[in-house]
């Protein structure tokens, strides 16, 4: 299921010539994409996506030389989103939840740059109990109601909140101890 | 502790809705972390509404075009004062980025950029920039070769080259030798012969400027150009 992540098609409309871009609208077209997905990949909604990739192209274009290379440009926009990205986790939870490292190897456009949730929550799913996993897909992968996701798994309303509290839990811990 | 704000975050996210703020704890932000990644890994939901690309492009076209007309606004909102600041803390890093992009792009490792972000390109070739006696004790030359702009000078008999290329928004800077320093002629920001920042005026210092590989071989002094990355597919 996860695995087709890597298929979603991605616009290629490039109005470049000599790897330079003619204007800001081609700066924009070519770049909204995957700026919003980086963000999103980090926020996990829509509504603060949406806010934040508003920030990075409304503070980055004015600034930015057109003459500028492709790459240049792509640097330029993730730099930026990093920057938005760590100002808006310092006004909403007081501290970093997560971030855009800059020490990406891939181009800031490619898929592993923009995210890794997929093979991180697959491994991750992998590793749960299984009626922790299956309260964690029906809920957040699937976007079932906790209602749905008890019948689904026979058991009350009640006790299908707290497999989902528990699951969630475990799964934090789990990650963080892969990142120590 | 704050069970309940913790509660209302993820229910918000599983809702779709704008999640509310709130304080966490160490173990609470780890639960979030994971219900991000949960929620981003869905197949094809990360992609945005093609109302809201719309809606940000005649937002851009109208700061885009109004730039030289408008005034700044009296009383900015919140969010105003936000972007405002965010330019600046972007155009501060927007040089640099750019810079070591060049260098970072296609050389498979991560280069040690630690603070004065020195670079260590592994494709490249070694390019003369002048030769070992144009480069006295003191003269600070520069240079201009392929992607690279620079300055190469002589310290206790070795060559040292740091990139000529204002962090801040990557103007050409120029050796004001009277002074002894770089100067960048766009934001007034000035560079020791080390590359350190000596003066600036933004909200942000800019960084030091990347010290490049160079040598001297048979009576020149060469220094390391990367091979320009080749336009992403």
């Amino acid at each position: 299921m996860m695995a087709q992540h890597d298929r979603v098609p991605r616009p290629m409309l490039r109005v470049v010539s000599d790897g330079r871009y003619a204007t800001w609208a081609d700066v924009y077209q070519d770049n909204a994409t995957w700026v919003y997905r980086t963000i999103y990949a980090r926020v996990g909604n829509h509504a603060d996506a949406e806010d934040l990739t508003a920030e990075v192209f409304l503070a980055a274009l004015r600034p930015l030389r057109i003459s500028a290379t492709v790459a240049e440009v792509r640097a330029y926009l993730r730099a930026t989103a990093r920057t938005v990205l760590a100002a808006h986790w310092r006004e909403t939870l007081g501290r970093e939840i997560t971030s855009i490292d800059d020490s990406a190897l891939a181009a800031p456009d490619s898929e592993e740059a923009i995210s890794t949730a997929p093979q991180q929550v697959r491994g991750l799913l992998e590793r749960l109990p299984d009626n922790y996993r299956r309260v964690l897909q029906l809920r957040f992968l699937e976007s079932r109601s906790i209602k749905e996701s008890a019948a689904e798994l026979g058991i009350s309303v009640a006790n299908a909140k707290v497999l989902q509290h528990r699951a969630l839990r475990l799964a934090a811990q789990m990650n963080e101890k892969d990142e120590r | 502790m704050n069970a309940r704000g913790l509660r209302r975050y993820i229910d918000d996210l599983l809702r779709g809705r704008r999640p509310r703020p709130f304080h966490p704890d160490d173990f609470e932000a780890a639960q979030i972390r994971t219900a991000i990644d949960l929620r981003a890994a869905r197949l094809g939901g990360d992609a945005p509404s093609e109302g809201f690309l719309a809606d940000l492009r005649s937002r851009l076209s109208a700061q885009m075009n109004n730039e030289a007309v408008t005034p700044p606004r009296m009383s900015p909102t919140r969010r105003q004062v936000i972007v405002g600041t965010s330019a600046a803390a972007a155009a501060a890093v927007a040089g640099v980025s750019a810079d070591r992009l060049l260098f970072r792009e296609h050389t498979g490792e991560s280069p040690t950029t630690a603070n004065s972000g020195e670079l260590v390109p592994n494709k490249g070739t070694w390019r003369a920039v002048a030769s070992s006696a144009d480069v006295a004790e003191g003269e600070m030359h520069q240079f201009e070769v392929g992607p690279l702009i620079g300055f190469v000078r002589r310290v206790d008999g070795r060559a040292e080259a740091i990139s000529g290329v204002c962090t801040h928004q990557g103007c050409r800077l120029w050796f004001d030798k009277p002074d002894g320093s770089l100067r960048c002629p766009c934001h007034t920001t000035s560079f020791t012969p080390t590359g350190q920042v000596l003066t600036h005026q933004l909200p942000i210092a800019p960084r030091p400027l990347p010290r490049l590989e160079v040598r001297e071989v048979d009576g020149s002094i060469e220094v390391f150009v990367p091979t320009p990355p080749s336009q992403p597919s």
